[in-house]
């Protein structure tokens, strides 16, 4: 018995799967897609039920990743049973998809959730009558309450029902959908993807595509927004029928402080920063804990074992790099998920993306973008992940550009601990200023070098609400698996290369190779080449093994003001760590990820030339 | 004879001949014209001196080949102004037929092939030599233009205004944006515009965030 959840993005649908599934939720990548789905398993009655949350989506035919995946679901794999997930206030626009589900007939159960808010504002739902339109079951819920939520799997289980009614399209289209059918021999909903240009039988599309133009040329319009049209006009006149409106009290609208360019934009600040500074505060505590925990508690016994030479160096590189994987995944990593996956939950971050189109434009960006860029204070390897959100190639290219300048949460330790701590605190901004700089200049000569077109943001703002603390943590979770994943067995492989090629002493013929750069054009010490080639599986990491080899955890002692803060700007500047590399090669093509590296590179090397020879 | 009351004449005789099947007699033409019936004999002569018709002989008006193509070119271009002006423009037909039958004399039959041109599909066309690049940026060939012309856009009203989406031009045409509801007939009200052209609307109780490039290609009557 497999049942799937479907709606609308901020429909209350994870919520719902959260509370059907509890615990013992696998999520697995669904083939052929970046995208991961959750699926979970329930037992009622004796008969055991795969539960599988789909992504949100606003419509069955577009080509975002999200809809492509939920078409090919209900195509291919189909579910016994379809939970329809409506958000009941803002019935119209949900009925919308509803209208599109009920064309794939497949059994299903509608579900109006948050049915408290829609009372609250005075929206009195006749779910009876939705039913009877339908003719299928409708169930109200209010997942945050718990209300009926327990009414949900034994209905759709009993008395799951294909909807009886379609949509009317306008006479062309019909005209079009039945010529097809007949010609084709094609079933009317894929006729209706073929008329909008989709979907994956090529001579159909074909055949399709001639009709298509014809009728655009008679209505001045395209298919895609006639037939979207019809929908809308269709679940506008349900929604009249289901929907009564009693006059609404005034409520006070957070909105009118937090989109207005004055406070908001300051809010918007304020809220970043303090983002960045409780993640940068507590990732230091916890940080300390754990690798105190591990000089203290592991580093010594195993030392102790007395292992031949070589086995000892390769154990020490693997644990070396699960202390550094640890150290940093879950104290600044994980915290500044939470933070986020807090922002997100509440609706914010959707008000951050419209206060900073503007800007973000200037960039060759929009809106959006910004998520990927606060994400990558944070960490560089979730934030050229979420750079999906970005519809073009092009938006990508530049922000994956710009994403491996933002300085992440270890970046942010190397200033910290390097230059905040021996230079001064002035100089530890300073570099911050350049980097923002670097990024300014960076994006306006990308978006003047890529090619494509730059189209704007569209985006649904969400009412502003409570974030649900286990949603939070559910979704942090996720996404430290995520890093996990990808970020510890490189780190353990690097590790352990760099473990071996210092035993067979590459390490010292590769630091006399490099000396006429890291010694004349940059006037650093020999053996800090050493400790930036580390710097590039955690960046953190320049900063531990420059103290190592210094021989002194002091370095003010052993080298100069200067010194330090080339070596810092170097080591932030040049080559993102290789997790970020590595994201960047799955998910932009190996391209980008050696133009990225190779411009980092060269930023890193350019400017730590120009400072060591102005400050000489 | 002035050019335009020769059009006229010729235009007159073929609709006349199109409509009922037969040719007109100078008693038709008269009616049709307003003009009186011993004037219209004398001017069906001029123009049978120039070889534009012929009388028959139970009295109708019969237009030559030469007659026959100048009546069909004016014909034409009646039918294109007339479309513009009610189509595109939005007056009502019947004033829209009156204002072509003035304009049909003096415009160049350049203007009327652009017109009509444009009426097919209208894209906005850059001017001749820089033809390379038409500006289309929707897929599936739905109309291409790039402003909303005598129509106004989201981006010319202000916060708390209650609109109508007229129509969705080139960049607009994205599919989320229907799919968020932003269709024909569809109410809007601006619920934010930053000084920079971000815009806020509501669409069917939900709100949606947009950029100004994609806010100036919404055109939208505003209701009183």
């Amino acid at each position: 018995m497999k049942i799937a959840l479907i709606g609308n993005p901020g429909a209350g649908k994870s919520l719902i799967f959260n509370q059907l599934t509890g615990l013992g939720v696998e999520v697995n990548k669904y083939p052929g897609s970046a995208i991961e789905l959750e699926y979970g398993n329930v037992c009622y009655k004796n008969e055991k039920i795969e539960l599988v949350d789909l992504p949100g989506i606003y419509s069955l035919d577009g080509d975002s990743e999200e809809e492509v995946l939920v078409r090919r679901f209900l195509e291919k794999d189909g579910a016994d049973s379809l939970i329809v997930v409506l958000d009941a206030t803002k019935l119209e626009r949900n009925l919308y998809l509803l209208t599109q589900i009920a064309e794939y007939s497949l059994p299903m159960v509608v579900v109006v959730n948050m049915i408290d808010i829609a009372e609250s504002q005075g929206l009195i739902i006749d779910t009876a009558r939705l039913a009877t339109i339908f003719g299928t079951e409708v169930l109200p819920t209010a997942a945050v309450l718990g209300k009926n939520i327990d009414r949900i799997l034994p209905l759709a289980l009993s008395s799951s029902q294909s909807p009886v009614l379609g949509v009317p399209y306008d006479h062309h289209i019909e005209a079009a959908l039945r010529s097809l059918e007949k010609t084709m021999g094609t079933p009317r909903r894929k006729n209706l993807l073929a008329l909008q240009g989709t979907g994956d039988d090529a001579a159909l599309r074909d055949s399709a595509g001639s009709i298509a133009t014809e009728i655009e040329q008679r209505h001045q319009m395209s298919v895609g927004q006639i037939i979207a049209t019809n929908r809308h006009n269709f679940a506008r006149s349900v929604a009249a029928e289901v929907v009564k409106q009693s006059p609404e009290k005034k409520r006070f609208d957070l909105d009118s402080i937090l989109t207005r360019a004055f406070p908001g934009i300051p809010i918007l600040f304020l809220i970043l920063f303090s983002l960045l500074l409780s993640v940068f505060v507590i990732g230091s505590w916890m940080e300390s804990r754990i690798v105190g925990g591990f000089t203290e508690f592991i580093l010594p016994p195993f030392a102790a074992l007395g292992l031949h030479p070589l086995a000892e160096r390769i154990g020490y590189s693997v644990l070396v790099a699960m202390e550094a994987g640890l150290g940093i995944a879950f104290p600044f990593v994980f915290t500044f998920y939470l933070g986020l996956s807090f922002l997100e939950d509440t609706g914010y971050m959707t008000r951050a993306a419209f206060l900073a189109d503007r800007s973000m434009h200037r960039l060759g960006l929009h809106g959006e973008a910004i998520i990927p860029m606060v994400i990558g204070f944070g960490c560089a390897v979730p934030a050229v992940m979420s750079l999906r959100i970005l519809k073009t190639r092009r938006e990508q290219t530049i922000a994956a550009f710009l994403i491996i300048l933002v300085p992440c949460s270890a970046r942010t330790v190397v200033v910290a601990g390097i230059v905040a701590a021996f230079v001064g605190i002035i100089w530890a901004f300073s570099i911050y200023l350049i980097i923002f700089i670097l990024i300014i200049i960076t994006a306006i000569v990308m978006s003047r070098l890529t090619p494509g077109e730059q189209f704007g943001m569209i985006v649904e703002m969400p009412s502003l609400r409570k974030p649900r603390i286990q949603l939070v943590i559910r979704k942090s979770w996720l996404r430290i698996k995520e890093f996990l994943f990808i970020a510890m067995p490189l780190l353990i492989v690097t590790s352990v290369f760099l473990g071996l090629f210092q035993y067979f002493g590459v390490i010292d013929i590769f630091q006399s190779l490099v000396a006429p750069i890291t010694v004349s054009l940059l006037g650093l010490p020999e053996y800090a080449s050493t400790a930036l080639l580390f710097g590039i599986f955690r960046k953190e990491l320049a900063f531990e093994t420059l103290a190592v080899l210094s021989g002194t955890a002091d370095l003010g002692s052993v080298m100069t003001g200067v010194q330090l803060y080339t070596f810092a700007i170097v080591s932030i500047l040049f080559i993102p760590c290789i997790s970020t590399v590595a994201v960047l090669y799955k998910q932009l093509g190996a391209k980008i990820a050696i133009l990225t590296s190779a411009y980092s590179l060269f930023l890193g090397m350019l400017i730590g030339v120009l400072i060591s020879l102005l400050m000489k | 004879m002035r050019t335009s009351l020769r059009e006229d004449y010729l235009e007159a005789i073929l609709i006349h001949t199109g409509r009922y099947s037969h040719p007109p007699t100078a008693q038709d033409l008269s009616e049709v014209l307003h003009i009186d019936k011993g004037e219209v004999s004398a001017h069906l002569r001029e123009l049978a001196d120039r070889g534009d018709l012929r009388l028959s002989d139970d009295g109708r008006i019969v237009l030559t080949d030469q007659g026959t193509t100048t009546g069909k070119q004016i014909i034409k271009k009646h039918e294109t102004l007339q479309s513009f002006l009610s189509e595109i423009l939005g007056m009502d037909r019947s004033s829209a037929s009156d204002e072509a039958c003035r304009i049909e004399h003096a415009v160049s039959d350049e203007t009327i092939d652009r017109l009509g041109d444009y009426l097919r599909s209208p894209v906005i066309q850059p001017p001749a030599g820089d033809r390379a690049k038409p500006v289309h940026s929707c897929p599936r060939g739905h109309q291409g233009h790039t402003s909303c012309g005598y129509a106004r856009s989201l981006m010319d009203y202000e916060e708390g205004q209650r609109l109508i989406v007229r129509d969705i031009l080139g960049r607009g045409c994205s599919k989320r944006l229907l799919d968020l509801g932003v269709v024909p007939g569809q109410l809007v009200v601006i619920k934010r515009k930053l000084r920079n052209g971000s815009i806020v609307v509501q669409v069917k109780d939900c709100a949606v965030a947009l950029s100004p490039e994609n806010a100036s290609a919404i055109c939208v009557e505003r209701i009183p």
